[in-house]
C-alpha cells in the first residue's frame, strides 16, 4: 500500500521556494517543510502554513519594493 | 466567538459531510429527491439517473461504460462519484460479469424521485395550498418588493459593517425595516461574514467580502447553511447539557427538507400552515426574517414563499451578482409605490449602477445607492460624492487590501463588467474590445500576483507506491476524477485535493487483485 501524507501543497517560482526553505531552515526549525518535490512545489504542514507565509511577507518586504504608481495629482482637473 | 470555516458555505460541502443514514431520511421525502435530482447534479449524472430510475434490475459499470465514449471517461467517472456521493446510487460487486460493479439507486431515492415525477401517494411533500381566502393585495410583484427589502438590508448591513463606512453618519438610507432582525445579525457574526471588532464596531470579514460578490442564490444559501449549523450547533450544546435531545437528527433532517420543499412551492400562492410538523411550522419566523416567506399577519394560518425560497433549487446562475443587487436596490421602499411594471428595460443608468472606467484607473459610478457605493468602497479609493455620482480611482493599495481581505481579482473585475455603464458596452462593443479597458483588467491581476506569491492546496501527498503500475493505475484514476493537483513521474509520487475516493479505489483495487 502507498503511504498518503496530509499538507499543504505549494506552488511558486524558485525564487520564491528557497526563500521559503531559508525560512524554513534559519528561522523554523526545518519544522514546516515537509518536502521539497521540484522546482517549483513544495509540501508543507498545514498547520505552519500560516506562519510561514506571514514570515514570507516580512521578508519579501524587506527586498521588494514596487515604485508608486500613478499619483492623483491630475484629480483636480475633474471629468 | 467561533465561526465555521468557509468550506461549509456551499450547499455541495455541507451535503458532502452528511451520513448516509441522515440521506436516506431526506430522500424519504419525493420533493427533497426531486430538489437533489435537479440542483445539485452534473447532466451527466441525471442521464444515470434516468435509466436507472425504471430498471428493474441493477445496471453494471461496464453497460454504463458502453454509453460514453472513451475519452468521456472522466467525466462518467465523476458523475458515478456524485452520484455515490450524494447516496443516490450505490455500487456492489457485481454477481454476473467479473471485474465489474452493479449500480443501482438506493432504494429511498427511486421510491420518492418516482413519486415525484408520477404524482400520488399522501406525503404533501410539495406543499398544500391555502382553501382560505387571500388578500387581493399580496401577489407576486408584491412579494418580490418585500423579499428584495429584506435581503438588501442583510446586504446592506455586510457592506454597512465597514468601519470606514461607520463614520458616514451610519445613515440607513431607503430601508424602513431598520435592518436585519436580531437573530440574523447573530447569524451573520457567528458564520464570520462580519467580526466584531474593538469598540464593539461591526467590521466585515473575507467571507463578508466573498459573501457579497456571489450570486444571490449562493448568498441564500450560505444563509441557510449557516442557518442549519447553527441550529446542529445548539442541539449539540443541549446535548452536553444533558438536556432531552431526542430527534436531535430528525430536526436537521426536517429543516433540509423543508427547504428543498419550499423550493418547489408555486410563486404568488398562499399555503397552509397547519399541513406542517411542528418542527416545520418554528422555522417558519426565522425564514421569514431572511425574506424566504411572507406571513400576513391578519392571516398567520397562511404562508407564501417569495422568489428567495423559490428558486433555491435552480440550477441557473441566472441572477448574477448585479441582478441581485439591482433587485434588492431599486426595491427600496422609497420608490415601492411607483413601481408599477418591471422597470428593467427603462432604468436609468442611476438604478443600475453605470460604472464607468477609465484606462487610468478612474471609475465614475452613476449611482446613488448606498450598497452599491459601499462595496465600490470595497476596492477603490473614493474621492468625490455627488448627488448621482461618485468619482473613485483602483489602486494598487486599494485592490491589494480587498485582495488580502479574500476577494479575488477576477470577481472585482466581474463586478466591474456586470455594473458597466451602457456607454461602457457600447464602446467596446464598437471597437471590439473588452467592456473594462485591457490595461485594467491586467493591471487588477497583475495586483494580485505581486500579493500572492504562493499558491495553496491542501490534501493529501501519496508516495511509496509498490509497483510503477499501481502508480499509474492511481495517478490515472485521480486525474479522471478529477482531484489531481501535481504529480512526478519519475519519483512516483503525486498530490490529490481529495482523498476519499483514492482509498476507496485502492480497497476495491487490492481485493481485485
Amino acid at each position: 500500500m502507498p503511504r498518503a501524507i496530509r499538507g499543504v501543497l505549494i506552488e511558486c517560482e524558485p525564487a520564491i521556494k528557497s526563500i521559503l526553505i531559508h525560512i524554513d531552515s534559519t528561522q523554523l526549525n526545518n519544522d514546516a517543510i515537509i518536502e521539497d518535490l521540484d522546482e517549483t512545489h513544495l509540501m508543507v504542514k498545514e498547520q505552519m502554513v500560516k506562519t510561514l507565509q506571514a514570515r514570507l511577507d516580512e521578508k519579501l518586504k524587506e527586498t521588494y519594493r514596487v515604485e508608486v504608481p500613478l499619483d492623483d495629482s491630475d484629480e483636480d482637473k475633474g471629468m | 466567538m467561533s465561526s465555521f470555516g468557509p468550506s461549509s458555505f456551499l450547499l455541495d460541502d455541507y451535503l458532502e459531510k452528511l451520513p448516509g443514514a441522515t440521506f436516506r431520511k431526506l430522500y424519504q421525502q419525493p420533493s427533497t429527491a426531486f430538489a437533489i435530482f435537479r440542483r445539485m447534479l452534473p447532466p451527466l449524472a441525471k442521464v444515470y439517473v434516468q435509466a436507472l430510475l425504471y430498471s428493474p434490475t441493477p445496471l453494471t459499470t461496464n453497460d454504463i461504460e458502453l454509453w460514453t465514449r472513451p475519452e468521456g471517461k472522466g467525466t462518467s467517472n465523476r458523475a458515478i462519484a456524485r452520484l455515490r456521493s450524494l447516496h443516490i446510487a450505490q455500487l456492489s460487486q457485481s454477481t454476473r460479469a467479473k471485474k465489474a460493479q452493479d449500480i443501482q439507486l438506493t432504494a429511498n431515492f427511486k421510491k420518492s424521485l418516482r413519486l415525484a415525477l408520477e404524482g400520488g401517494g399522501s406525503h404533501n411533500s410539495f406543499g398544500v395550498p391555502s382553501t382560505l381566502p387571500t388578500d387581493p393585495k399580496i401577489h407576486i410583484q408584491y412579494l418580490d418588493q418585500w423579499a428584495g427589502r429584506i435581503w438588501q438590508d442583510i446586504l446592506y448591513y455586510v457592506v454597512n459593517s465597514v468601519p470606514m463606512k461607520a463614520n458616514e453618519s451610519g445613515g440607513r438610507h431607503g430601508s424602513g425595516g431598520g435592518g436585519p432582525k436580531r437573530a440574523v445579525r447573530e447569524l451573520l457574526k457567528m458564520g464570520g461574514l462580519v467580526r466584531e471588532g474593538a469598540g464593539g464596531l461591526v467590521q466585515i470579514s473575507e467571507h463578508g467580502f466573498n459573501f457579497l460578490l456571489q450570486e444571490a442564490n449562493a448568498q441564500v444559501w450560505t444563509l441557510l447553511l449557516l442557518w442549519l449549523e447553527a441550529a446542529d450547533r445548539n442541539k449539540a450544546l443541549a446535548k452536553e447539557q444533558g438536556t432531552d435531545i431526542t430527534g436531535t437528527a430528525i430536526d436537521n433532517v426536517e429543516m433540509l427538507s423543508f427547504l428543498f420543499m419550499l423550493a418547489s412551492l408555486e410563486l404568488g400562492r398562499a399555503y397552509d400552515t397547519s399541513a406542517l410538523t411542528e418542527t416545520r411550522k418554528n422555522m417558519l419566523p426565522a425564514l421569514a426574517d431572511f425574506g424566504l416567506i411572507y406571513i400576513d399577519r391578519d392571516r398567520p394560518q397562511q404562508y407564501y414563499p417569495t422568489r428567495l425560497a423559490t428558486t433555491l433549487t435552480s440550477l441557473s446562475t441566472m441572477r448574477s451578482v448585479s441582478a441581485s443587487i439591482d433587485a434588492a436596490t431599486k426595491k427600496t421602499p422609497g420608490d415601492a409605490g411607483s413601481l408599477g411594471a418591471d422597470s428593467t428595460p427603462t432604468a436609468p443608468a442611476d438604478e443600475n449602477g453605470g460604472i464607468v472606467v477609465e484606462t487610468n484607473y478612474r471609475i465614475y459610478a452613476y449611482t446613488s445607492s448606498p450598497l452599491q457605493i459601499a462595496i465600490l468602497k470595497l476596492f477603490c479609493r473614493l474621492h468625490m460624492r455627488f448627488p448621482n455620482m461618485v468619482t473613485a480611482r483602483l489602486t494598487r493599495e486599494s485592490v491589494q487590501e480587498a485582495i488580502k481581505e479574500g476577494i479575488t481579482a477576477n470577481q472585482i473585475i466581474d463586478y466591474l463588467v456586470a455594473h458597466a455603464h451602457p456607454q461602457m458596452r457600447r464602446a467596446a462593443a464598437a471597437r471590439g474590445t473588452t467592456v473594462i479597458p485591457p490595461t485594467v483588467m491586467d493591471q487588477i491581476r497583475l495586483w494580485q500576483l505581486e500579493s500572492q506569491r504562493m499558491q495553496k492546496t491542501p490534501g493529501f501527498q501519496f508516495k511509496d507506491f509498490e509497483s510503477v503500475e499501481e502508480y499509474r493505475q492511481l495517478a490515472e484514476y485521480a486525474t479522471e476524477i478529477g482531484v489531481l493537483v501535481w504529480k512526478d513521474d519519475r519519483k512516483g509520487t503525486f498530490f490529490v485535493s481529495k482523498v476519499e475516493q483514492i482509498r476507496e479505489f485502492l480497497k476495491a483495487r487490492k481485493k481485485g487483485n
